[in-house]
């Protein structure tokens, strides 16, 4: 447990680790607070639908604090949890065999901060997006999920290689091709 | 980074995601992290301890066969351990709800189409049982993930039949006969054993990572329908 009088600054990832393992629950749930929302959409484009991607994100994060004492220490933890709750998530949409079509967000959701196009200039670039995400969905499923974890949730080559359980050199082949068809699919669309 | 690669990374940025639930009060093990080294510990002394049985001639007479299931031993024996019989539903662990199981256990337990939900019970948080009906009476399905260690071992005598059996294009194994003996060893390190005497009909069989037991006053066809219809 944390004690304020001893801790006066939030705790590293290795300290929380290193708690976790023995036995502090609450350092374990920082550290899945910290991860459940990467570990979350990255279930969600594996899995294909929102329900699969809860139990594989949760259902890998217990299989994770279970296996806690096998994590090497001084590694990073995030490239580790993705690949557990992602293997969670691909076992799932290979026994489910669905997937939901991604969509964009509400057209008048800006975010905070955001610069507010034209009308005119908002839709054709809404009008780019929709066919790009429906390129995207065109690709064969490995090619698909490369891209997805490397682009659309920014994850580096090492944790989309874990994500997807390959080499990192696997990962980069895998990327330029999938990248040459979805231009082949967009020229093609044009 | 290419356009393509910059107007991907946009994308990203733009899709719906389902809100994230907040799963830091379910998404831990029960109890402390598994304790890997202990269990390894464990695994050696019963290794050292199975070669020391079998190096006494009288003590190798005793395990005739021994058959490997994903976790379960089921070895063939001169003499049953003593056991006490099992009540209905006594020594199957916490009675729960389906959900509240399957969070517990970590994983989806595989079922037959059912009417209602099924009750359920979770030992050790590792062992989840339902209880079904077969016509009349009850059978119980057990099933558990398999962690490369043996979690069941069941001892039967000279007059059980043990039969390799394939249900769904996986490995199990029908074990009928006078009552059998069922030796439960818990995951928390420690290795304790609990042993129930069994007396009706058992298919032990696998579904993936899972393996999965239905006992009962039922026969081979009876048992295999039910497998079968477990998806």
């Amino acid at each position: 447990m944390y004690d304020p009088l001893v801790v006066d600054r939030p705790l590293d990832e290795a300290e929380l680790v290193e708690r976790a393992r023995r036995g502090d629950l609450e350092a374990w749930e920082t550290l899945v607070r910290t991860y459940q929302g990467i570990a979350f959409r990255t279930a969600y484009l594996l899995a294909g639908n929102a329900a699969d991607a809860e139990e594989a994100a949760q259902d890998g994060f217990v299989k994770a604090h279970r296996a806690l004492g096998r994590f090497r220490r001084g590694a990073e933890l995030r490239p580790w949890l993705l690949r557990i709750v992602a293997n969670e998530a691909r076992n799932r949409r290979r026994s489910a065999g669905r997937r939901e079509r991604l969509a964009l967000r509400a057209f008048e959701e800006n975010r905070p901060g955001d610069a507010v196009p034209s009308p005119e200039a908002a839709l054709l670039a809404r009008e780019g997006q929709q066919r790009l995400l429906e390129a995207l969905e065109g690709l064969p499923d490995d090619h698909r999920d490369a891209i997805a974890c490397r682009y659309l949730l920014e994850l580096s080559e090492e944790e989309t290689a874990a994500a997807l359980g390959i080499r990192r050199g696997t990962v980069k082949s895998r990327l330029a091709r999938a990248l040459a068809r979805l231009r082949e699919s967009l020229e093609a669309e044009a | 980074m290419s356009t393509l690669e910059q107007r991907l990374e946009a994308l990203g940025r733009e899709l719906a995601f389902p809100a994230t639930p907040d799963l830091s009060g379910r998404a831990r093990s029960t109890g402390r992290p598994f304790p890997w080294r202990q269990v390894a510990f464990a695994l050696a002394i019963l290794a050292v301890a199975i070669a020391a049985a079998f190096a006494v001639p009288q003590a190798r007479t005793a395990i005739l066969r021994w058959f490997h299931l994903n976790g379960v031993t089921v070895e063939r024996v001169d003499t049953l351990p003593e056991a006490q019989e099992r009540a209905k539903a006594g020594g199957l662990g916490r009675r729960l709800t389906l959900d509240q199981a399957q969070r517990q256990l970590g994983f989806h337990l595989r079922l037959p189409p059912l009417d209602g939900a099924p009750t359920t019970y979770v030992l050790d948080g590792a062992l989840g049982t339902v209880i079904l009906r077969v016509g009349d009476r009850p059978v119980l399905l057990s099933e558990y993930l398999a962690r490369g260690y043996t979690l069941l071992k069941k001892s039967v005598s000279q007059k059980s039949v043990v039969e390799p059996v394939t249900v769904n294009g996986e490995r199990g194994l029908w074990l009928e006969g006078p009552p059998h003996t069922l030796t439960y060893f818990n995951t928390n390190g420690e290795f304790q054993e609990r042993t129930v005497k069994v007396t009706g009909n058992v298919l032990l069989w696998t579904h993936g990572p899972v393996t999965l037991r239905l006992e009962g006053r039922i026969s081979r066809a009876e048992a295999l329908r039910i497998a079968r219809r477990i998806g």
